[in-house]
């Protein structure tokens, strides 16, 4: 545990000693910004539906999903890939560290910092608390539906990570790779007949996913569906850095 | 202290290292040398626990690679030839990374701190970021790093590549002190550096063991006996005779010019004695020089004359020794002169 902590906070370091962190950090400040400004400006519209408008915030825009399947794969993709470049992967996976232990301390530092990056948009609930009334269930519920969403995306960024020892080439990996989850569910929508195969894509469908978590539906399937895919893919990532450790 | 044997490594159908036996016993320095692409690396990688070995077997320290390989690197510590480090931590902020990494118990993280950066004199860039650092001090960071959770053994490879003489000079200081209280195995194609730091020579090419010994050892098996050249003036044809009944001396040929080749056994010198004579019969002694072999010319001939016999004809020029000849001029720069006396060879 000491190692992955280890790991993890060197990890951060390495983040936030590059400009890389703060240029995603400010455009994801300013996209979330705008969205925002544009949830108030809705409101305020006196013709406005009852609705729930946080619901806009977690993933009712396109620009949620695109900038998610933009900024994770730049989160991730330096995380095996740089070490691999660098060369200290030897110096690491010489020391009494299993693969194991290198992708869960690598995995979590990159959730973390997905995590900090959406910390200031607590903000926005707070602003919206004082003038109007914010039911917090379904922002809770919210948040946890972006942090499955982060869990299974850099679950599969840290995978296409280990393959290469080019961040660029990981990164887009990573990007093909998430475009590919997402838009499997999408396709659910072109099929007119009710068959197994549509609702097997339903059930992956991502948008769908997010959306009931913003409207304060935790449902045990998109859990299960997003953790034991990221799982799945931290496993995998395990694996190939057991199988490809020299250059 | 590290047992190997029968080890093999083969990518695809290319045996890398082919079936090496060797014992290093604790303490000693093991001088690891061959030409680039003989396997050093990846035999090192492999006593590392990094790749897998195809076959054999690697015990480090009474663990075997087979049965733990996380414990196996607890015994070690493993210098890259790259010096692969962190950018942007600072050098303290690195070695606190590494014990953490390799387990050294929290009470004694200080210690162990404060043991390396006095040990590889590294006190002052401490506190400093390692991206800035120069080349030599890099490398002694690097080398606190294996040092850090003081391993009975330590693995270096080429650890002075790319240093200017001065810091070479201070590197190979520092190894051969940590060798008084660590085993290491130490692999390079600096052949002075072998003679300098290292008790015991292990040559290796196309994955294979073909010398091992000590320096000296090497020296004499390989290319024979010491030899002193004397130059006599005034000598006649007696001089052969009365040269060749110096003690120690085993043979004595003239050669154009007044010169005399005196071969004689690896401990005796018989240098003196050979100026005495002279004084005693009346000739001029002229100029008196050792012929020493280096283990340059070892390894050149270890390592050519092992591709040229595989080839079957011994006479055309061996293929391995143009990359050898170029890999010691670059490493020439760093090690003063020795290209040039490659390039004679």
């Amino acid at each position: 545990m000491r190692k992955v902590l280890a790991i993890l906070r060197r990890e951060l370091v390495a983040y936030f000693s590059s400009p890389l962190a703060y240029i995603v950090m400010t455009a994801f400040l300013l996209l979330q910004g705008y969205i925002f400004y544009l949830i108030v400006s809705y409101l305020n519209r006196p013709q406005t539906m009852a609705m729930t408008p946080l619901r806009l915030f977690f993933g009712g825009t396109i620009f949620f999903w695109l900038f998610l399947l933009f900024v994770v794969p730049v989160i991730t993709m330096r995380l095996i890939a740089e070490e691999r470049r660098s060369g200290t992967i030897e110096t690491l996976l010489t020391a009494p560290v299993t693969e194991g232990q290198v992708i869960t301390g690598k995995f979590l530092s990159a959730l973390a910092f997905y995590v900090i990056l959406w910390l200031p948009t607590v903000v926005y609930v707070i602003i919206l608390r004082q003038h109007s009334s914010v039911d917090l269930g379904p922002v809770a519920a919210g948040y946890l539906g972006v942090l499955l969403l982060g869990f299974l995306f850099l679950g599969v960024g840290t995978f296409t990570s280990t393959l290469t020892n080019n961040q660029l080439i990981a990164a887009i990996l990573a990007f093909a790779a998430m475009v590919a989850l997402f838009s499997v569910g999408l396709i659910q929508q072109l099929l007119v007949s009710s068959s197994a195969l549509k609702s097997v894509l339903e059930y992956m469908n991502l948008w769908t996913q997010m959306d009931d978590f913003a409207k304060g539906i935790v449902d045990s399937r998109h859990v299960v569906y997003t953790l034991s895919t990221g799982i799945f893919f931290l496993f995998l990532a395990t694996k190939s850095l057991e199988v490809k450790k020299w250059r | 202290m590290i047992e190997v044997e029968h080890l093999s490594k083969t990518y695809v159908d290319t045996p890398v290292v082919d079936d090496v036996t060797f014992f290093v016993p604790e303490g000693q320095v093991l001088g690891f040398l061959g030409p680039n692409g003989a396997g050093k690396t990846t035999t090192m990688r492999m006593l590392t626990a990094f790749l897998p070995p195809t076959a054999g077997r690697v015990v480090v320290a009474g663990v075997d690679l087979d049965a733990d390989p996380v414990g196996l690197r607890r015994n070690v510590g493993y210098l890259p030839e790259s010096v692969p480090l962190y950018p942007e931590l600072r050098v303290t902020e690195y070695l606190r990374f590494r014990a953490d990494v390799e387990g050294v118990p929290r009470e004694k993280v200080r210690e162990n701190l404060e043991y390396v950066i006095d040990r590889c004199l590294i006190g002052d860039v401490a506190g400093r970021v390692i991206g800035t650092l120069s080349k030599g001090y890099r490398q002694r960071v690097g080398l606190a790093g294996a040092l850090i959770h003081r391993p009975p053994v330590l693995i270096l490879d080429e650890p002075t590549v790319g240093l200017d003489p001065n810091q070479i000079i201070r590197i190979r200081e520092l190894i051969r002190e940590l060798g008084k209280e660590h085993t290491v195995i130490l692999s390079t194609h600096i052949l002075p550096e072998v003679e300098q730091v290292c008790e015991r020579v292990l040559i290796i090419d196309h994955g294979r063991i073909v010398a091992d010994g000590s320096p000296e050892a090497l020296r004499t098996r390989l290319v024979g006996n010491p030899v002193v050249v004397a130059e006599l003036r005034g000598a006649n044809g007696a001089a052969v005779e009365a040269l060749a009944g110096l003690p120690g001396v085993l043979e004595v040929r003239p050669m154009d010019g007044g010169l005399y080749r005196i071969e004689h056994e690896t401990d005796a010198d018989p240098r003196e004695a050979i100026f005495r004579l002279a004084v005693e019969r009346g000739w001029v002694l002229t100029g008196l020089r050792q012929e020493a072999a280096s283990l340059e010319d070892v390894f050149v001939r270890l390592t050519t004359r092992d591709s040229a016999g595989e080839a079957g004809a011994p006479d055309e020029t061996p293929p391995d020794d143009a990359p050898a000849a170029e890999e010691s001029a670059s490493a020439g720069e760093a090690t003063t002169g020795i290209a040039h006396d490659r390039e004679e060879v």
